[in-house]
This record gives C-alpha cells, structure tokens and sequence, in this order.
C-alpha cells in the first residue's frame, strides 16, 4: 500500500467573548489614543493588560492609573518565519520585528510589533513610542506598531 | 502517603509523520509496551491519566478517542493539558493518586500527532483580547526572552549550537528519538536558517508524532513485580500569571521551574543537584532554554550556564549527563514529551538505558515546561 488513507477537513468558524468590565473600559480608552491600568493595592504593581485581580496577592483591583504611550524596549527578536494571527486569520509579512516593551508608568511589558526588522538597529533599552492607526476600534491592534524615539 | 514506582514504560519511535495509524492505535503502541515491560496485564490496570493537547489536532475529547487504547474504559480516567508540562503532570497526578492509596497500578499515557493538526495556532488561540493579534508564538516568545537572557548572562550562539549538538548527538543513541544525527556540528547548527532572531533552525525541537506510558505502583505491588524500580522521591508542579509579560525577565528567572526544584531538593536533600544528581531529563524545547534551566535548576551559578557548556559538564560522559535521550530539541511530540522524560529518567535508574545508559544512575531528575506558565519536577530513585 502506497497511500494511507487519510480524512481532510477545513471549517470556517466564529467564535464571541465577553470582555469584563476591566478589559472594556481598557479598550475604550485605546480608542481615544489613552491607556490605563489597574494598580494592586498590595505589591503596588501596575499590570498590563488590566485584570480585576493580583495573581500573586490574590486581591481585587480598583486603582486605574494612566500610563504613557511611550516605554523602553526590554526585549526584542526579528521573526522570519511567521505565525498566525489568531484574531484576523492572516499571515503577516516577514521579516518584522518584535518587542517586549514596558510603558512608562506600567510595572509588565506588552508584545507588539516594531517598526524596525534589522538586528543591527535593535537593542534592548532603546526607547519607543506607540504608533496609532487612525481608524481605532478599542482593541489593542489600534496600535500599527512601535517606533524607535531617535 | 504510600511510596510509589514506576514499574515500566513504552514509547513509539517518534516520528514526523505517523500516517499508518491512527491516534487510538498510535496510543496503544506506547502502552502495549509499557505493560508488557512492567510484566503486567491490561486488565491489572486499575485507573488511567491521559496527556494531550486537544487544539493541536482540533479534536474534542481525546480521552474518548484513544481511551480503549489507553485500556481507560470501565476504569477512572482523567485528561490534563497544560502545554509542554501535560506529560509530567500526568505523571504527578497519577503518583498522588497511587500514593493516597486509592489504586495499585496507574497507567499514564501521553500522545501528541502534530502532523495532523495545527500547532502553531492551537498556541495562537490564547487570551481574545490581548496578545491575539500580536501573538508570536512558541518560537516568538522564546526568541523575546532569549534575547533578555543573553543580554544580562553573556551567553552565545555558539554555547546555543554546542547544546544543539550534545543533544542531536545523544539522540542517535536513542532508537526512539526523532532527529537523530550523530554527525551534526556547530558550524551547521550555526548555518541553519534563521527562524526568530536569534533562534535558528537547528535550535528549535522538531514537531513530532509520537506516545509514551509509564506503569505506576505502590510499594507493595512494585516490590512484587520489579527487580528495579525507579521509586518517585518527590514531586513538585508551580502555576504562573497568565501573560509572558507579567513574569519577571521570563528566562533569566524561570520562578516556576526554580521553585519547583527548589522543592524537590528539599525533600530528597539535595544541596549540590550538579554533583548529587546522577542524570538529569529536563524539558528543553530550544538550546537557549535548556542554559536557562541550568540556572533555574541550580546546575550552576546565575551566569555559569555557558561555561558548564564550554566544559562539557552535561555531555554524557560529564558530571552530570543532561538528555542521554537526545531530549526535547530532538523529539517533541508534546503532550508525550513529559512522560518521556519521566520514562527516560526510570529507564536510567532501572539500568534499562541501552546505549545511552549513565553508569550506575541512582538518582535522576524529571522536569516540564509549558509556555513560561507551568513547571514541574520530579526526583526518581533507586530506593523509596
């Protein structure tokens, strides 16, 4: 036997969830160009994405704090082999860079994409600042990408 | 608690792509084995724990499926999927089960057939909200943190390529193992294609199709039917804060894996695991993370990673031999590979290691990985 028999299938799905309350009033705020956070009130850390409770003190959170749209770049790789973007189904074009950025004002880093893809111009401690798109819906891909703050 | 060990253990030679069977029989393959090296029969199995990660092949219920392969039917069973760490949870699972006292004999199964899914999206589908539509994937968020940890640990592509090597080396001593090159050299591994800077091909584990069981008993059973068992000393599981940018420096600090083998040690009182510990089986899905998880597991100093490399202090003829199976980098079929490592480690201590047997092991260390998010650590032994 040359040919094992094999079963292909392919589906077209959607998929809805509900946001919290924390996570909607985040994303509201992104459509304004802003970003805020909750602050725990035990360690004090200012956590992103915002969540109504501290995993490590086991306490609600009540205490948004604005943070700034320009931060420190903590880490940073240049993808050449692309994933999925699980939100819209799409590939993006390779090579880009990425990075874990800490915003100031913020005590976590977010991922996001970077405006550069050449490793001899990325290093860890350059500053960045959010790039918006014009056309915002709440969500946290209202931000293009990062750029690097010459 | 009762003393537990295990008694015997199967794998399939993995593989990338396990066309001639199905997921049940591909399962049963790994577990025929298992009883039959444990000299039991399947009917002596009194309850089953089964380890996959159901959105890689996009199937619900995986317990159904393979469970009469898993010899599950009429027993209890129960599924755990928490990433790279399914397997060593299994494991500990089925050890906390044997160890109350409520069953004798235990069978754990893990399985993963890649070939048929997608993992890359299985991973993608995280969290809707935040880090979707910027997701960089297994690959991505290795390559992220890799590059905080050779900033602060001065740790370089060549010490990366030189673990890629001792791995693939390994693995042609291992009949199971997936990538098997005996010839392999850092200048290969070095010229490989870049997949996330600073990661390259040769870095990365493979995706593999593949099963193992682990027969699990108590005292009682395992000194009746084992001239060897390999006894669990200790065993010890940490969760994390859901999101990679949360943790701490993420590599360079590992908590989870650190405090888990911190642990561990204390129970079975190890101070000097590098010296202490005979053989090690640790989850290393790329080379950076395996220098990474010498430091969280206390192998050496924070920042010593590198020169245990240069020192050949792994190798298996070093101090401590890390993956005489090739480990991780060389076979991942993921949802099998904690119960490998923990088949891997028993095989070492019941002197059953062929090839890449470590002279004399007595006392070996197991440990899992999954996404930063859950680590665990098990101590396997000659005596209970």
């Amino acid at each position: 036997m040359s040919e094992r028999m094999v079963v292909e299938i392919a589906m077209d799905q959607a998929w809805r969830y509900a946001s919290g309350a924390a996570m909607e009033r985040f994303c509201a705020s992104l459509k304004n160009r802003e970003i805020e956070t909750l602050r725990c009130g035990g360690c004090g850390r200012r956590m992103l994405p915002p969540r109504p409770f501290c995993g490590n003190c086991r306490r609600r959170l009540e205490d948004w704090v604005p943070v700034r749209d320009s931060g420190v770049l903590k880490a940073w790789t240049v993808v050449h082999l692309p994933i999925l973007d699980a939100s819209s189904g799409t590939v993006r074009e390779a090579p880009y860079g990425m990075g874990l950025i800490q915003l100031d004002g913020a005590d976590t880093t977010l991922n996001h994409y970077l405006d550069r893809n050449d490793p001899a111009q990325l290093k860890i401690g350059m500053r960045v600042r959010a790039v918006w798109k014009v056309q915002r819906r709440g969500a946290m891909d209202d931000i293009l990408h990062f750029e690097v703050m010459e | 608690m009762i003393p537990v060990a295990i008694i015997g253990t199967g794998q399939t030679d993995h593989t990338r792509k396990r066309d001639d069977v199905s997921q049940p029989e591909l399962v049963r393959e790994a577990v025929v084995r298992a009883i039959e090296d444990a000299g039991i029969a399947g009917n002596d199995i009194e309850a089953v724990v089964i380890s996959n990660m159901e959105l890689f092949e996009g199937r619900a219920y995986p317990e159904l499926w393979v469970g009469e392969g898993a010899l599950a039917v009429g027993r209890p069973c129960l599924k755990v999927a928490t990433g790279g760490t399914s397997g060593t949870s299994a494991c500990i699972a089925g050890f906390h089960q044997v160890a109350s006292g409520m069953f004798d004999l235990l069978l754990v199964a893990g399985f993963e057939k890649h070939s048929e899914g997608h993992t890359q999206t299985g991973m993608a589908l995280t969290d809707p909200f935040w880090d979707r539509s910027v997701a960089s994937g297994a690959l991505g968020n290795f390559a992220l943190s890799i590059s905080q940890y050779m900033a602060e640990r001065e740790v370089t592509e060549k010490h990366s390529a030189m673990v890629a090597v001792k791995a693939r080396r390994n693995a042609a001593r291992n009949p199971h193992a997936h990538l098997r090159m005996p010839d392999i050299t850092v200048e290969e591994v070095l010229a490989s294609k870049m997949l996330a800077h600073p990661v390259r091909l040769l870095d990365m584990c493979p995706q593999s199709d593949g099963a193992c069981a682990i027969v699990m008993a108590s005292q009682e059973k395992a000194r009746q039917l084992c001239g060897r068992p390999a006894w669990v000393k200790a065993a010890a599981t940490r969760h994390e804060q859901p999101y990679i940018g949360d943790i701490d420096r993420r590599l360079v600090t590992m908590r989870t894996l650190r405090d888990a083998a911190r642990q561990v040690y204390r129970q079975v009182g190890i101070r000097e695991p590098l010296k202490e510990l005979d053989v090690a089986e640790i989850y290393e899905p790329v080379t950076y993370a395996e220098m990474a998880w010498y430091e969280a597991l206390g192998f050496c100093a924070e920042g010593e990673a590198g020169r245990l490399v240069e020192d050949h202090l792994t190798d298996m003829d070093g101090e401590l031999p890390v993956n005489p199976s090739g480990g991780v980098l060389s076979t991942n079929p993921v949802g099998a590979s904690g119960v490998i490592r923990v088949a891997e480690a028993a095989l070492q201590i019941m002197g059953r290691g062929g090839d890449r047997q470590v002279e004399g092991a007595a006392l070996a260390l197991a440990t899992g990985y999954g996404v930063y998010a859950w680590a665990d650590a098990l101590i396997l032994g000659d005596s209970p």
